[in-house]
This record gives structure tokens, C-alpha cells and sequence, in this order.
């Protein structure tokens, strides 16, 4: 197989050598992603991704403007992060924005300086933005908020999370069921970020959490944790954060697709409820 | 021998669980800050060290209400403290406001050579108005923002100016100036701007981007209107019933967060302004200073003719700024 590809592109353009060789490894850095997210081992994973980022980074190296490869490179270093300590993890995610502002600016020159360009111009082009650019707006709005999040420390970093807000509003707006309703599980989030009295709302993050289950036909574990851990301490509802969070515990963590970060959801939620008395 | 033993520790349980008791205290700063982390960590530390006899619950994000609702909660021994923002707590001790006099402090090197002279005199008269309050804590400079430049006080006139809801201070303040201030609630001044029903606000460079408002203004003025601080604030009753070593130990390990969080503050508003340049906004500097000076001047004449604010305070103060201002000139 390998003696055929080199072969073929030695028969056609250099070009379309280049991209063969990209869309295999596009295919492979998905399938890893694929193992990844199927596996219950959490700690196989954070033990052997590593090997795999310098992979990626590597067949960056050789098809840097190839789309699907810095999706995947976003989304494998984005998600990596979470096992790693904050400094590794600004790092890290660093790394996941700038792929994913990179594959944005290569699928529509003019989203390109998204963090320099004035907020009003920001909406403008962003108002542009179509269902067919919504594998990458939502990927971009995924990388934005982890790098936020990574470096809630650097106040320029938290100046971007309106415009992080308008992304993920823009691709609700596009198609909400979107990645099995990600982008409402986002919104949820963005909006319990602060109380009601600082300009929160709480409320309308409450009904994106719940639509997000609906839409993932409550098997995305991690959208109860990050509801309790947001909406339900915020509106100092014991109640609902105790009920959110036992129905994680209890539930099936096997699920296409989803069986890692429900395993991590799983343990998260075991934290938060034993800090429950604590906080209510 | 067995029984003796898990008698005595029965008694033992017993008696420190006789003098336990829960301070509960409210903020509306949003959980998962770095201060909040600070204070939760060293709540922690307290309850331990004075095994189990103090412990602090922290309600926060608002979930007590707002400043004037958690010193209300306080009244009626709902609660025993906040962090609150200065500006809350006149009515305990008018004097506090000489810190938040408009166009007073030119520099940080002046806040802290005042602070370090008057900090105890605010904390002592908030003692006597019944408040046992902690190191004072900085929320930084509050800086025009506005849609428009402004350089003079005849530019400032032509501003839709946000002023907090309920804060009359604010309001009379921004009158002085000639403007007609816009009282909004803080959930609806990123609305308002977005509408136009506002197009300036003043606020330290942090809250400005932690609440997003950067993102609807262009310009900022390069002159610091107001100092702003808040503080930990007990319920002086409720303190009182502390034992004097677990009081002194509460006092040491708090007072030491707050200061530490004072400090970081400074830096984390110095790279507040450098976020706000990095992302557009543009620094002006204002023009006929004097002008804006002799307005300031008038209207702390006025609060304190109104009985406001003591003149006393406000002489110290003054004198305090004469002092730095001649011995950095020699």
C-alpha cells in the first residue's frame, strides 16, 4: 500500500501528492481521535496522547495549510490539556487556537485577525458565516474557549470572551444540533459565567444546558457536571445540583464516541457532589 | 482503660464543639477568581488551626444579593460579613469616602503613601460605626471609556454617562461636571450600550474587560477620576464573641489574603490597560486639566458643606498629598 501511494504521487503533481498524503493523515489523526474518545482507560490516554501531538505536529510540518489536519491537531492538543498541569495546559491550548484561527482564515480570507479587528467589525464578519463554515466556526469556538479558560490569568485573553460568545451564538444559530448540541452546552456555560447581578444570565444558560440534553439525548455526561457546576451553584440550587450530579454517577458511561470524557465526567461529578455541604 | 479514654474524648469533642461557630460571609464576586480561591484556602486554614472552633461559610456570586442587600442580611444576623465595596458602607463611617474624592490621587506611588498614614483611621472609624473590617483591598482606578474622545470638560458634557443605580454620590458627582447621568443597574450597562442608551462609563480597567463593556467603547481618557477599594467587613457583634487568640489568628491569616489581594490587583488592572490597548481601545490624554481640577476641588467643597464628609478627613488627606507632593519634588 505504501509502495502504490509512492508511486502515485509520483505519477501525478506535486500538489495533488501533497494532498493525498494530508487526507490520510487528516484520516488518521481522526480515527485517533475516534480511539481516544472511545476509550475508558483515562489513563492509557494521558500517557500515550503525548506521542501522538508530536505526530500531528509532524504531519503539519509537511501539509501546514491542509484544514482537516489543523482541526484535528486543535482538537487533539485542546483536549489533551485537561490532563495537563496550567502551565503546560496555556501551552497547549495556545497551540489548539492558533491551528483552528489558522484553518479559519484558510477556509474564508475574511476571517482572518479575528482577535485584532475591532469587536463591532468582529460581529460584522462573523454575521457572514454559513451553515457550509460551521465544521470550523464551531471547532474555532471550542479552541477560543479553551485557550479563555487555560489563561483565565491573562486579562487579554478574558477581554475575548464576548467575541468567543458571538462565535458560539452564530453557530447555535446555524444549526443547534450541531456535534450532538455542543455549541448549546457552550452558550450554557458562557452565560453562568457571571451572576445576574454582574450581567449573567443564568437563566438562558439554564435553558442552552437543557437543550444541549435534549439534543444529545442525555448521554453527553459532562453537560450535567459543567450545569450543576455552573447553573445550579449559581443559582444556589442544592437540589438540582445534587439530583444533576448522582444521575451522572449512576449513569452508563459507555457511549460511541463519548466514553472517555464520561468517565471524566464521572469523576468530576464524584468531586463536586462531595463538596456540596461545603458550598450550599 | 479503653472507656476512660473514649469518655475523655468525648468530653473533649464536646467541649470544643461548645465554642464552634459558622461566620457566614457573602460577596458577589464570582466563584473561581484567584481571590476567591485565596480566601476559600485560607478559611480552610483557620477552621483548622483553631481546631474547628472558626469557621467561615462563603456565599458567593451574589447568591446573598447585592452589597446592600448582604449588609441588610447582616443587620438581621442572617450573615456576619462581606466583601463589599467600600461605597457600601457609609453609613457606618461617612469618612471612608476621602479614598474615593474625585481627581485627588495622580499616582499609585501617592495612593500608598496615603494609604499606609489613613488606612488604620478608616478601619478604626468602621469599628466604632460597629463594622470590624480587614485590609483594605484595591479595585483600582476607575477611567473614563467612551464611544466618543473625550479631552475636556466640555467633552464630558456631551456624554450619555452611566452611574450606578442608587449611588446619589456618583450622580452629583458627574453633575458637577454638567453632566446628566443615565442610573442603570450593572446588568443593564452592557445592554445600554450596545442600544446607545449609554455611551460612556467609568470603571478600573479590569472590570471593564471582566464584564465585557470594552468591547462597546473606543476611547479611554488617561486620567484617573476615582480610587476605588472594598473590604472584608464583619459584623463588629459577631466578631466580639471570637475568642481573643482565635480572633488574633483570623485576623493575621485574613488580613494577609486581603493584603496580598490588594497587591495583585494593582498588577492585574496595569495589565487590564495594556489588554485594552492590545485589543483597539484608544488612550486620551486630557487637555485643560486645570479645569477638570477646579471642578473636583468644588465639588468636594460641596460634599463636604452637605455634611457629606467631614472636613477634618478630608484636611488630613489633603495635607498627606502636600507632604508626598513636596518631599518627591525635592
Amino acid at each position: 500500500m505504501k509502495k502504490l501511494l509512492v508511486v502515485f504521487c509520483l505519477l501525478g503533481s506535486l500538489s495533488g501528492c501533497a494532498s493525498l498524503v494530508s487526507e490520510i493523515t487528516s484520516q488518521m489523526a481522526d480515527n485517533l481521535a475516534t480511539t481516544i474518545l472511545n476509550s475508558s482507560d483515562i489513563d492509557t490516554v494521558r500517557e500515550g496522547v503525548p506521542a501522538y501531538l508530536l505526530l500531528v505536529d509532524s504531519f503539519l510540518r509537511g501539509s501546514p495549510d491542509e484544514v482537516n489536519l489543523l482541526l484535528a491537531a486543535s482538537s487533539l492538543n485542546g483536549s489533551y490539556s485537561i490532563f495537563t498541569e496550567p502551565d503546560r495546559s496555556k501551552m497547549l491550548n495556545q497551540k489548539a487556537l492558533d491551528y483552528a484561527m489558522r484553518a479559519m482564515c484558510l477556509s474564508k480570507v475574511q476571517l482572518c485577525d479575528l482577535q485584532s479587528i475591532s469587536f463591532a467589525e468582529f460581529e460584522n464578519r462573523i454575521g457572514g458565516l454559513a451553515v457550509k463554515d460551521l465544521r470550523v466556526a464551531y471547532a474555532l469556538g471550542v479552541a477560543w474557549a479553551g485557550w479563555v479558560q487555560a489563561s483565565s490569568d491573562d486579562w487579554n485573553a478574558i477581554g475575548q470572551l464576548g467575541r468567543v460568545k458571538s462565535l458560539m451564538e452564530k453557530v447555535v444559530e446555524l444549526d443547534e444540533t450541531w456535534e450532538g448540541g455542543g455549541p448549546h452546552l457552550y452558550m450554557g456555560g458562557l452565560e453562568t459565567l457571571l451572576p445576574a447581578s454582574l450581567g449573567g444570565r443564568p437563566e438562558k444558560g439554564k435553558i442552552h444546558f437543557e437543550r444541549s440534553l435534549e439534543i444529545s439525548d442525555d448521554k453527553y455526561l459532562m453537560t450535567r457536571v459543567i450545569y450543576a457546576q455552573q447553573y445550579a451553584r449559581l443559582a444556589f440550587n442544592k437540589e438540582l445540583h445534587d439530583r444533576l450530579l448522582r444521575e451522572v454517577i449512576a449513569a452508563d458511561p459507555v457511549v460511541d464516541g463519548m466514553t472517555l470524557i464520561n468517565k471524566m465526567a464521572q469523576a468530576r461529578a464524584a468531586e463536586l457532589l462531595a463538596e456540596s455541604d461545603e458550598y450550599f | 482503660m479503653q472507656k476512660i479514654i473514649c469518655l475523655l474524648c468525648s468530653f473533649l469533642l464536646f467541649a470544643s464543639c461548645v465554642n464552634a461557630k459558622t461566620y457566614k460571609v457573602a460577596t458577589i464576586s464570582p466563584d473561581g477568581l484567584g481571590w476567591m480561591k485565596q480566601f476559600r484556602a485560607s478559611v480552610k486554614q483557620v477552621h483548622e488551626l483553631t481546631d474547628g472552633r472558626v469557621k467561615f461559610k462563603i456565599y458567593a456570586a451574589s447568591t446573598m444579593g447585592d452589597d446592600t442587600t448582604v449588609l441588610r442580611k447582616m443587620r438581621i444576623g442572617q450573615l456576619h460579613g462581606g466583601v463589599v465595596a467600600a461605597g457600601s458602607l457609609t453609613r457606618f463611617y461617612k469618612d471612608l469616602q476621602v479614598y474615593n474624592l474625585p481627581l485627588t490621587f495622580k499616582s499609585f506611588e501617592e495612593v500608598d503613601y496615603v494609604r499606609e498614614r489613613m488606612d488604620a483611621r478608616i478601619i478604626e472609624g468602621l469599628g466604632t460605626g460597629g463594622m470590624d473590617s480587614f485590609h483594605l483591598t484595591e479595585t483600582g482606578f476607575a477611567y473614563l471609556l467612551s464611544t466618543n474622545p473625550v479631552r475636556t470638560v466640555e467633552d464630558i458634557r456631551k456624554l450619555k454617562a452611566w452611574v450606578p443605580d442608587g449611588d446619589p454620590i456618583a450622580a452629583e458627582l458627574l453633575k458637577s461636571f454638567g453632566v446628566s447621568p443615565i442610573p442603570l443597574s450593572i446588568p443593564d450597562v452592557l445592554p445600554g450600550l450596545q442600544a446607545g442608551i449609554i455611551n460612556a462609563v467609568a470603571v478600573p480597567p479590569m472590570v471593564a474587560l471582566a464584564l465585557q463593556w470594552h468591547n462597546h467603547v473606543e476611547y479611554m481618557l488617561d486620567l484617573p477620576l476615582i480610587y476605588v477599594y472594598s473590604m472584608l467587613a464583619m459584623d463588629g457583634k459577631s466578631m466580639s464573641s471570637m475568642e481573643t487568640e482565635d480572633k488574633a489568628l483570623t485576623k493575621g491569616f485574613l488580613n494577609g489574603v486581603f493584603r496580598k489581594v490588594d497587591a495583585e490587583n494593582r498588577a492585574d488592572n496595569e495589565k487590564a490597560l495594556l489588554a485594552l490597548k492590545a485589543q483597539g481601545i484608544k488612550i486620551i490624554q486630557p487637555v485643560q486639566l486645570e479645569a477638570w481640577e477646579s471642578i473636583a476641588r468644588k465639588s468636594i467643597e460641596n460634599l463636604v458643606q452637605s455634611g457629606g464628609i467631614s472636613a477634618d478627613i478630608v484636611d488630613t488627606f489633603q495635607q498627606h498629598l502636600i507632604d508626598f507632593r513636596s518631599s518627591s519634588a525635592e
